[in-house]
């Protein structure tokens, strides 16, 4: 074939254009085919199982229906895996509910701590992003056994709860308590810190992150009607519809606890002001949060705004004597009491 | 080997820990600050109040401030780069003249009076000797110069403060602001820049660095650059205007690097790296005026003479190829003459040709020896008289008679224009390769190093060929 | 602050660095390993540099010392080889400098760790000094950078310093050579036991760790009677750090 600077141009785009097709991120045909071949009978028990007890213990009832509504999966596939979970008395089936059994439970809770600890060390041990963690999890909870688990435990320093704040079970079983309201139950006025959000669904979770709301804060509510709920944290005012509010949980703090209203970030710190650092956000984690605490970012230490960055990002704190940069979305994380200098 | 059952003490730690909670380090850390605040408190008596050097918050409030601090930022860097161009040229013509006018007509003097067989002073002179020297004459000046102004800064402590100037546009592409000092020491030589990344403490940040140092036109780069410009491009324009256009041409080609080296950073860390460990923190050390001497004595032993020893290491045995396939013959041609025709096809599709093709896979340990090697595969196939033996390296006094040379080669302006690209996008070279295997560990990110910046290289210059011929 | 920084003592031939020979990089057959440990930029290669003859570079960068170096001097006829472990902030991380640095104090047994602290910012200093004083009891503390302390006008006073931490404080001025041979002096005398030290411990962790800890440091003295650091031990115990996990099941602490 004789050259042609557009045949050999056309051929070129082609090319990138089929690979793109086959890799693109997510959509790609290579990652359907994968995804695909993965599925099995074992991960659609697993999958039924979890569901079962996400619904025991919001002490909802299960029929088939619900099943197929929140499981992705065919009818067809469905009904076979029930009936190999009856066979192998993962669930009772009595008139139109579907329960799990004492020795289904206890697998399914094995599934929920292996789902929980590798969302933890996604958090703690690696660089990926939050919107990221639950599907990888996901995937992940299939396929690591009881002792992989447990050296995931112990590599973590045994976590209690998971970075939504979930209840991560030992594998005896044991589970550490949250009390909590959800936030669009709380009267006005109420004061509180925000124990856990609810990573599903992906609409509203990414919503709420959206809104640079972080898991540990202290808020205020301010109003709460039908149509939205007002609250103040860390000196700046959060407005959320219900439905997004209904997934934040919010555990109340004893009434003599000092409500802290001049709580601020140390991002907000000026020039002549100095601070007194009260906490961290829960939100630095990992490698960062230790680095942090290192640097003496620690509760207690003074701290000052000591150079302001010609592009406004990162500015320098005098911390114990030295100045350090950090970048904006550290210094939102860093609670501190501004104090009169 | 288990000597110890210690079984019920690990058991027991675990219980404890998870009944402690997931605060358990926070709780530690702020527990060791307060003794140390303590200990603080007993001992230590501040006169002024202050911890701080007034002299040091001055210099930092010029120095980054919005008004100055981007002008100095880039006059220092303009100036430490103008000093090496411009300072190196004198040495390097000098040890040019040492190593290859003087000394290799001597030693091969010697070797025809102790009569040493044609292949083997082939070999050892025209193969190893000059490319070694090759390198060390255009590498040793420059390094010299540059690498001790940039130990200066570094020692003063300007770096740091140059890192978070720019933190922010880094910031943009994934990448962290010490990014910007890896980044420049590249511009002396991609295999030290590597090396720099140490500084840059995040995992994530970190590779992205490494991978994109070589986006950095190098030392043994810029001649590349700046002959080819002279010749082809500034011939474009009237001679007035010529060596203006050719400056213009190598300094954009310059930023060029720098923006597939943010494009690059921000791919990287959307890809392959997201699930790296990122953190960021910054330290601004206080100023403390440099000891010149010292720096330079130190800059010299740990940067520049440790670059150069690897570099004349990889570029001895490349001189010996060179050598071997311009003389070893196969059906009456040399095997270079083979391999470029094999090329030649393939380097037309992308506007190049089979003996640039050839000079960068036999050039890979060295830019340095590209020049020459091309000049030379140049002569072989044309089969110009050019005044030296078969598989020497040369490289002519002048441009217009290098130019010459080039064009009856079958050059135009494409060509040159694709060279400058390839020369900017392409694999490190293999000090480089080397180097970043000893620092990353990894055969995956060492691989993906090399092979990124080539893949990049063929499909711009791939681009570029197609439609210039369209239009 | 004029403790031996000044004046005319230095040259007087008593003045010691007399009995200091620098050997470079030959550390063949010490008599005694020191380590060297500080924060990053606090002079930690110019005190390596000032003791051994030395060349290492000293940026000033956090961090520039990345792999551990050696080197060796001789001292009143006894040799000593030094250690110049990486420039960390604290010893409790998971970065690989800190595990260099962990890794050496702990499994390598140096004689003495000498730690240099920039005066300046003592306390942030501290974190690591404090973390060291509980893995090892043989430290001297090189309170460094006076010269700097004394232009930012700030006092320190060494023995009280040096009563709360429980090991000698030295301070020099590397980068000048100023405060060399006392350390040298401190460095001789702990080597050859003339030094009584007892390295505070850290006092301010919440009860509830406390208790935890105490009952694990019980434990390991009945398994391991002869370590000195029980509660160290117990607190990496409490981090799930493997490596510890594995020098105690080999038997490395017995």
């Amino acid at each position: 074939m004789e050259y042609n600077p557009l045949w050999a141009l056309s051929i070129f785009l082609i090319l990138i254009g089929v690979l793109w097709w086959f890799f693109q991120p997510n959509k790609g045909w290579f990652w359907q085919l994968k995804k695909q071949s993965r599925i099995n009978e074992k991960i659609i028990i697993e999958d039924i199982l979890k569901q079962l007890y996400h619904f025991e213990t919001s002490s909802q009832k299960v029929d088939m229906k619900t099943l197929i509504q929140v499981l992705n999966y065919s009818n067809h596939k469905l009904l076979e895996a029930l009936n190999v979970m009856g066979i192998k008395h993962l669930i009772s089936n009595d008139l139109n509910a579907i329960k799990l059994t004492e020795s289904g439970r206890e697998y399914a809770l094995r599934i929920v701590r292996v789902h929980r600890l590798y969302e933890k060390y996604l958090a703690e041990k690696t660089g990926f992003h939050k919107t990221e963690w639950h599907e990888m999890a996901d995937s992940m909870e299939h396929h690591l056994s009881h002792e992989e688990a447990d050296l995931l435990a112990d590599q973590l320093g045994h976590p209690q709860f998971d970075p939504h704040g979930d209840p991560i079970p030992t594998r005896s079983g044991q589970i550490a308590e949250i009390l909590g309201t959800e936030l669009h139950l709380l009267p006005i006025g109420t004061v509180g810190h925000i124990t856990h959000i609810e990573d599903e669904p992906e609409v509203i979770y990414k919503q709420i992150l959206a809104e640079n709301i972080h898991i540990g804060s202290l808020i205020r509510v301010i109003e709460s009607n039908p149509t939205r709920v007002v609250f103040e944290s860390e000196g700046e005012i959060f407005k959320l519809a219900p439905v997004v509010a209904a997934n934040l949980t919010i555990t109340l703090l004893s009434a003599e606890g000092d409500t802290q209203q001049d709580i601020a970030r140390l991002s907000s710190l000026q020039k002549s002001e100095k601070g007194k650092i009260i906490g961290f956000s829960k939100e630095i984690r990992g490698e960062n949060r230790r680095r942090l605490l290192d640097l003496g970012f620690v509760k207690g230490a003074m701290v000052d705004l000591d150079l302001v960055n010609p592009l406004g990002d990162p500015n320098a704190y005098a911390i114990k004597g030295t100045s350090i940069a950090l970048r904006k979305e550290q210094a939102d994380k860093i609670l501190i009491e501004k104090i009169e200098s | 080997m288990d000597k110890k059952n210690i079984n019920h003490i690990i058991q027991l730690s675990k219980e404890l820990r998870w009944q402690i909670g997931d605060d358990f380090h926070d709780h530690l850390t702020e527990g060791i600050y307060a003794d140390a605040a303590q200990i603080v408190n007993d001992s230590v008596r501040l006169k002024n109040g202050k911890t701080t050097n007034r002299l040091d918050q001055k210099i930092d409030a010029i120095v980054t401030s919005k008004i100055w601090g981007f002008p100095i930022m880039f006059i220092l860097l303009g100036l430490t780069l103008w000093l090496t161009i411009i300072g190196a040229n004198y040495p390097s013509a000098l040890l040019g003249h040492l190593l290859l006018d003087t000394v290799h007509p001597i030693l091969k003097q010697g070797s025809e009076v102790i009569g040493l067989p044609f292949w083997l002073d082939g070999f050892l002179i025209d193969g190893v000797y000059l490319a070694v020297a090759w390198v060390v004459a255009v590498m040793l000046p420059p390094m010299a110069i540059f690498f001790p102004l940039f130990t200066l800064l570094e020692d003063f402590g300007y770096l740091p403060r140059v890192a978070f100037n720019l933190d922010h546009l880094f910031k943009k592409a994934g990448a962290h602001g010490k990014q910007a000092l890896t980044m420049s020491m590249g511009f002396g030589c991609n295999a030290a820049g590597v090396v720099a990344t140490r500084i840059i403490d995040s995992p994530r940040e970190r590779l992205i660095a490494i991978i994109t140092n070589n986006f950095s036109l190098c030392n043994g780069r810029w001649p590349t650059q700046i002959l080819i410009a002279t010749i082809f491009i500034g011939a474009v324009v009237p001679p007035l205007f010529s060596s203006l256009t050719a400056l213009l041409a190598v300094i954009g080609i310059a930023v060029l690097g720098m923006f597939f080296m943010f494009a690059s950073s921000w791919l990287l860390s959307k890809t392959v790296l997201k699930g790296e460990v990122s953190t960021f923190n910054l330290e601004l050390p206080p100023y403390r005026p440099p000891r010149f001497w010292k720096t330079i004595y130190t800059s010299l032993i740990d940067r520049t003479l440790i670059v150069l020893w690897r570099a004349v290491v990889f570029a001895a045995p490349a001189g010996a190829v060179i050598w071997l396939i311009s003389n070893i013959e196969i059906n009456n041609l040399s095997i270079a003459f083979h391999l470029i025709q094999f090329f030649d096809d393939f380097g037309f599709l992308i506007g190049l040709n089979g003996v640039i093709l050839l000079a960068y896979i036999v050039a890979i340990p060295a830019n340095e020896i590209v020049i020459p090697t091309v000049l030379m595969l140049t002569v072989l196939v044309t089969g110009i008289d050019a005044g030296v033996g078969q598989g020497v390296l040369f490289e002519l006094d002048s441009a217009s008679a290098t130019g010459a040379i080039l064009r009856e080669g079958g050059w135009t302006l494409l060509t040159a224009v694709n060279l400058m690209l390839f020369s900017l996008l392409h694999n490190p070279c293999s000090t480089t390769i080397y180097t970043i295997y000893k620092e990353t560990n990894s055969v995956k990110w060492t691989t993906i190093a090399t092979l990124y910046p080539i893949l990049l290289g063929l499909a711009v210059t791939f681009l570029v060929a197609q439609f210039w011929r369209i239009f | 602050m004029k403790t031996g920084m000044t004046t005319t003592c230095e040259t007087c031939p008593h003045y010691t660095s007399e009995g200091l020979k620098k050997m470079g990089v030959d550390a063949d057959q010490a008599d005694f390993v020191i380590a060297l440990a500080g924060n990053p930029n606090t002079g930690k290669s110019t005190v390596f540099n000032a003791l051994t003859g030395l060349r290492q570079h000293t940026g000033n960068w956090p961090g520039k010392t990345v792999a551990k170096a050696e080197g060796a001097f001789s001292y009143r006829g006894q040799k000593y080889k030094l250690v110049d472990l990486p420039g960390t902030y604290s010893l409790l991380s998971t970065s690989e400098d800190e595990e260099i640095a962990r890794d050496f104090i702990l499994f390598g047994q140096p004689t003495i760790t000498i730690i240099v602290v920039d005066a300046n910012r003592l306390e942030r200093n501290l974190n690591l000094v404090l973390q060291i004083l509980e893995i090892t009891q043989n430290a001297i503390l090189c309170l460094n950078l006076m010269d700097e302390a004394e232009r930012n006008e700030i006092e320190i006073d060494v023995r009280t310093l040096s009563k709360d931490l429980g090991i000698p404080v030295i301070p020099t001025s590397a980068r000048y050579k100023r405060g060399i041979p006392e350390l040298l002096q401190a460095i001789s005398e702990m080597a050859n036991g003339q030094t009584q030290v007892q390295p505070h411990k850290i006092k301010r962790v919440p009860p509830n760790i406390e208790k935890a800890v105490n009952r694990l440091s019980k434990e390991i003295k009945k398994e391991f009677p002869g370590v000195p650091n029980s509660r160290w031990l117990a607190f990496r115990l409490l981090e799930g750090d493997p490596q510890i996990i594995q020098a105690l099941k080999t038997g490395v602490f017995s």
